[in-house]
């Protein structure tokens, strides 16, 4: 979703195209359009006219895929943790080779690296989410849930002869999750890479320990 | 609270009312949220006269404010004091404070979700006071560590923030009176970068 770039319009008139094409298509553009008007406008500001135009989508063209901005909202939250949950998954896919700490690491750079490159799916995810109401902050929060299994599976239960809880999934994801909504807040975006090996020493001493994180980070 | 209270009886009874009506903010929020709670509710709960609120307030949203500030530094202040008093082993010192944290949600179910919970998607403005009460808790984690730590400060609020994430998903099951139950696994949690897995000491409550 290049932030600068038109929303590509259907030609106009007689196209050909089957109308459930045609409405499938004006529906994912609404979805882009609000994810880009909010990350101009924040949410307070953002209205269903800014999210037509950025969509090239009349208003009443909007009302046959929506009821309101919050129910186009929370389709486009959905679609934009779905759409993180399947690059990481696609990251993870790639480094099935790995050990447990390989394949973290992969993911996180992977994800770090998606967030930079699409900051209005970054802000939507993790910073407008928070905020736009009660009903989005649970959408924020099983979101946040959707990702627990991802870095939980294949995880050490057991380092230096302590059990590794279950709380620790969460903690560490939600832990992911705050910080880098703070980082966004504070005008960090497009530059979260930059805090790879901190995030990877992070969540590998909640399994593994201080010392062996980071001799693993530190090993490159 | 005791010590600040004031001596005037006059003043303290507006002091209490002003209290009172925090509280009810507190409870209703945490209740119904806050986009539902109505000044006429407020001022029911709190059996304080309409004009006794704006005397006090300039509204809702500023109650609100006011209500969540109070929390959270009271839950700061709470957390500090446990903190110093365990000053032996740094870490004695963290779990110390993460110990009373989880107490005061015990204790204030209402109040914990209302700053915990509510400031964060309510009115803008009390987001960032959420922000800055978590800025406060990575300082306090900062000043706590092991001498020699040197953690990155994005380890430390991802520590703080995992933390919170925990007590939220708690909170909002409507289990904050068994936050103290939280208590070994968070303790391992938030010291793991700092010490290792396995070394974590004195999870074992004291009470």
């Amino acid at each position: 979703m290049d932030s600068n770039r038109e929303m590509e319009r259907l030609p106009r008139g007689r196209h050909g195209l089957p109308p459930e094409f045609v409405a499938r298509n004006q529906r994912e553009r609404l979805i882009a359009g609000l994810i880009q008007a909010l990350y101009e406008e924040g949410y307070q500001k953002t209205t269903v006219a800014m999210i037509g135009q950025r969509a090239a989508v009349s208003k009443s063209d909007f009302y046959k895929h929506f009821e309101s901005k919050d129910d186009c909202f929370i389709a486009a939250y959905d679609a934009a943790v779905d759409q993180i949950r399947r690059h990481l998954l696609a990251a993870c896919e790639s480094a099935q080779g790995e050990d447990w700490a390989g394949r973290v690491a992969v993911g996180i750079e992977g994800l770090l690296k998606q967030l930079d490159a699409e900051p209005a799916l970054a802000s939507i995810v993790l910073v407008e989410g928070l905020r736009a109401g009660r009903g989005i902050y649970d959408r924020y929060q099983a979101g946040v849930e959707s990702f627990v299994g991802l870095i939980g599976e294949g995880a050490p239960r057991s380092a230096e002869g302590a059990e590794v809880p279950e709380t620790t999934d969460e903690a560490v994801v939600g832990g992911i999750a705050s910080m880098l909504g703070r980082r966004l807040l504070a005008g960090e975006g497009e530059r979260l890479s930059e805090l790879f090996p901190e995030i990877l020493e992070f969540v590998l001493a909640a399994y593994l320990g201080a010392e062996e994180a980071r001799r693993i980070v530190s090993s490159g | 609270m005791s010590s600040t209270r004031p001596e005037l009886p006059r003043e303290f009874i507006a002091g209490h009312k002003r209290r009172r009506m925090m509280e009810a903010m507190a409870e209703l929020a945490a209740e119904q949220g806050y986009e539902a709670t109505k000044i006429a509710d407020i001022v029911r709960r709190a059996a304080v006269a309409r004009k006794t609120l704006y005397d006090n307030f300039d509204g809702k949203e500023d109650l609100f404010l006011s209500a969540v500030n109070a929390t959270i530094t009271e839950m700061r202040v709470v957390v500090e004091e446990a903190c110093e008093q365990n000053g032996g082993m740094p870490e004695e010192g963290i779990v110390a404070g993460l110990e009373a944290l989880l107490d005061f949600v015990a204790e204030h179910p209402a109040g914990a979700r209302m700053c915990m919970v509510e400031a964060i998607s309510a009115p803008p403005s009390s987001a960032r006071l959420y922000d800055a009460g978590v800025h406060d808790f990575v300082e306090l984690l900062r000043k706590g560590a092991p001498e020699g730590a040197d953690l990155p400060e994005t380890i430390e609020e991802s520590l703080v923030g995992g933390a919170a994430s925990i007590l939220q998903l708690q909170i909002r099951r409507g289990e904050a009176e068994r936050a103290p139950e939280l208590l070994p696994e968070l303790s391992q949690f938030i010291l793991s970068p700092y010490l290792g897995v396995g070394k974590v000491v004195g999870t074992g409550r004291r009470k």
